[in-house]
């Protein structure tokens, strides 16, 4: 297979300016004077739309030094180039799924002690070490900013309930 | 006046808690420039957060210390280790790691800090004196001028910031897009919000700017698995003892070269987004051209540590003079800056040395006192530094990917404001790896609202759009917006080519254009020192291409 990333990454843009200019004419008009609401973001998308249509010529005229090889298209590679960004990502999004149901104390001890784990190893001194340290950093900036910054963090219906 | 200077000296220099918190955050900054991989305006973005609960002369002045520091810092890494603790000190290593190898580390530790110093300094000079001329020269600008302003510190940014100009522009146009969501600030009309309430408060930009490059970056920084498990250096030097009075000594004798050097390093903290790791090789290239001992760079030469360090701290003051002056962030410490006095309810623009006298004055004299709490940290941060240095980067990304959550949260108490850190952070990253530049991404987000309200003013008060072009103020910036975008064309241009040897000088002759339209004398003179050095440039090198 022969696809140039830039190509890939032009169509995606394009059919976003696409999608995006099409909501542009849902933008309400309460017809006072001056500039409407929609005419600025129309002015930015059509500029972008053309620029996307650029890098995709260019993509496409220029020679193939960008190309996806077998490589990038296997799933195992692209997972392993990927797999602590993925960690990262994966364990992000669940902190803040369960935010609202673990607090930020609690919940960020436990999103930085998974990270560190699943970034770290999972041997019983680095384990030990990944609580430590998730339980001291988190307590600190936790303190700091409840107490010194006076700044209510979300407390969590678990501290709640206790 | 001098009682205004004197009572932002006083709430400053007088204030045990300012103090406090300016040694903390020059501490924090020396360290934040000494880590590879950490770069200054990661450390004055995790110092954001905390500044919340703190007045705005306190908060600017802790970030003041961490911006400053985070230059020094970077030296500290460079001298001791070979590497460069921040792009801003590349150019450092080229002498000042062979003064160290040659046995005199404390001899280049001490030019690289004191030469730090006076560039700081000889900057926050031309700080004090240039920011009020520029503001006044503001009151000039309509909002058509300033729309203008903004298209041109994007398309600078997007030519300096290396890579692919359609790349760039791409990005730039994406923040100017991120910008719109929301309810507009003209008509509160709704715009891209898909039915979502939360999407109608707009994304508040802090979460916005520290996914992009703190988050962004971090994720980057725990990639290959191998690197991120070892300690952030293997090599992390020894304690040395700084060669204090010798070091200013040398340096003085060389003063030529000091303000040669601090003057590239302002220059170019003027110019939006290009920062200390421009400066730095552009002083160093221009030390190197002068000096005598052109042979002995590279190999330890006093100039080629004097040049890099001088330029880069003398780039902070040129970054703040166009922020303080005109409301336009140089590069993105300024932009946090501006997000910090935003939240305190105040807009950096040509009134604000007027209206905010004591807070202006603060941070010129909050940057003039972190360079004095630089030279006394240094040893300190040393010590520090060495420890820090053992730390795994998984442990540090952890870390502070709760505390971005956490400085985020803080920011409005919403959790939509994390969600959005997080969706940018995923953006930036991926925008990284396909090779699009987030710096004038950043810029669009940030100018964004600034030039829609300028152009909706503009066409408010007249619907004729050839005042864009027929004012002064406004030709002469997109004439400079033409010439930024092209300008990478040029660089990649042969040097024997025709259009190489002419951009440069019909360049200067159609910026005079807008000059002479300003009708003042002085500006009159400039127009025509333009032309004819264009003219002159012109002649010799069309001669140069038909040699008779």
């Amino acid at each position: 297979m022969n696809i140039k990333k830039d190509t890939i990454v032009a169509i995606s843009l394009l059919l976003f300016c696409g999608i995006m200019i099409n909501s542009s004419f849902d933008i309400e008009d309460p017809g006072y004077q001056g500039m409407k609401a929609s005419f600025w973001p129309t002015i930015v998308l059509c500029l972008l739309s053309i620029m996307c249509l650029v890098m995709l010529i260019k993509s496409v005229v220029t020679e193939a030094e960008n190309n996806l090889n077998s490589n990038d298209t296997n799933l195992t590679n692209v997972f392993f180039k990927f797999k602590n960004a993925s960690i990262c990502f994966l364990m992000f999004v669940l902190f803040l799924a369960f935010l609202d149901y673990l607090g930020m104390l609690i919940g960020g001890v436990l999103f930085v002690f998974g990270l560190l784990t699943m970034l770290g190893g999972f041997e019983l001194k680095k384990i030990i070490n990944h609580f430590i340290i998730s339980i001291i950093t988190i307590g600190i900036m936790w303190s700091i900013f409840t107490f010194g910054l006076k700044v209510i963090l979300p407390e969590g219906e678990i501290l709640r309930i206790w | 006046m001098i009682d205004v200077i004197l009572q932002a000296f006083a709430s400053i220099v007088l204030d045990p808690v300012t103090l406090g918190l300016m040694f903390i955050g020059t501490l924090a900054g020396i360290l934040a420039g000494a880590i590879p991989g950490f770069t200054i305006a990661m450390g004055v973005i995790l110092t954001l957060p905390f500044t919340f609960g703190m007045t705005a002369v306190q908060g600017l002045a802790t970030m003041l210390g961490v911006f400053v520091g985070g230059f020094s810092g970077g030296l500290m890494s460079c001298m001791l280790t070979g590497i460069p603790g921040t792009p801003s000190s590349v150019a450092t290593t080229f002498d000042g790691f062979p003064l160290v190898r040659s046995g005199r580390p404390g001899l280049a530790l001490g030019l690289g800090l004191w030469s730090s110093f006076f560039g700081g300094m000889i900057s926050a000079v031309i700080l004090v004196a240039l920011a009020p001329q520029l503001a006044f020269l503001g009151l000039e600008f309509g909002p058509w001028d300033y729309f203008s302003l903004i298209i041109f510190a994007l398309t600078i940014t997007v030519s300096l910031s290396g890579g692919n100009i359609t790349k760039g522009l791409i990005a730039g146009l994406l923040g100017l897009f991120a910008a719109t969501v929301g309810e507009d600030e003209i008509n509160g009309v709704a715009r891209f919000t898909f039915g979502f309430d939360e999407f109608k408060q707009g994304f508040a930009f802090l979460p916005v700017l520290i996914g992009l490059f703190a988050f962004s970056q971090l994720l980057t920084d725990v990639e290959d698995d191998k690197r991120a498990k070892s300690p952030l250096m293997s090599q992390s030097g020894a304690i040395v003892k700084v060669e204090h009075r010798q070091a200013i000594l040398i340096i003085l004798k060389r003063w030529v070269n000091l303000f040669r050097s601090s003057f590239i390093g302002i220059f170019t903290g003027i110019l939006p987004a290009a920062g200390g790791s421009i400066s730095n090789i552009l002083a160093y290239d221009q030390a190197k051209k002068a000096s005598p001992n052109r042979s002995n760079f590279g190999k330890g030469e006093y100039d080629g540590v004097i040049a890099p360090e001088a330029a880069n701290n003398a780039t902070a003051g040129g970054a703040l003079i166009m922020m303080m002056a005109l409301g336009i962030p140089g590069d993105i410490v300024t932009a946090v800056m501006l997000g910090a006095l935003m939240i305190h309810n105040i807009i950096p623009g040509p009134t604000f040395i007027q209206d905010e006298p004591l807070l202006a004055y603060g941070v010129f004299i909050a940057f003039f006192v972190a360079h004095f709490f630089m030279v006394g940290l240094q040893a300190f941060s040393l010590r520090i530094f060495l420890l820090v240095t053992k730390i795994p980067m998984y442990v540090l990304a952890s870390v502070i990917l709760a505390y971005c959550a956490i400085g985020v949260f803080a920011l409005h108490n919403v959790v939509f404001d994390i969600w959005v850190m997080f969706f940018f952070g995923v953006i930036g990253y991926f925008m990284k790896k396909l090779g699009f530049p987030l710096a004038p991404m950043i810029l669009g987000v940030v100018l964004g609202k600034l030039a829609e309200l300028n152009l909706a003013r503009a066409t408010g008060i007249s619907d004729d759009m050839i005042l864009f072009i027929s004012r002064p103020w406004s030709l002469f910036f997109l004439l400079m917006a033409i010439i930024s975008v092209i300008f990478p064309f040029y660089q990649d241009a042969k040097k024997d080519s025709l259009f190489s040897k002419l951009y440069v000088p019909i360049s200067m002759i159609v910026l005079s254009l807008p000059l002479f339209l300003m009708g003042s004398p002085v500006r009159m003179i400039v127009a025509i020192i333009l032309v004819l050095t264009g003219g002159y440039f012109l002649y010799k090198r069309i001669s140069s291409l038909n040699p008779i």
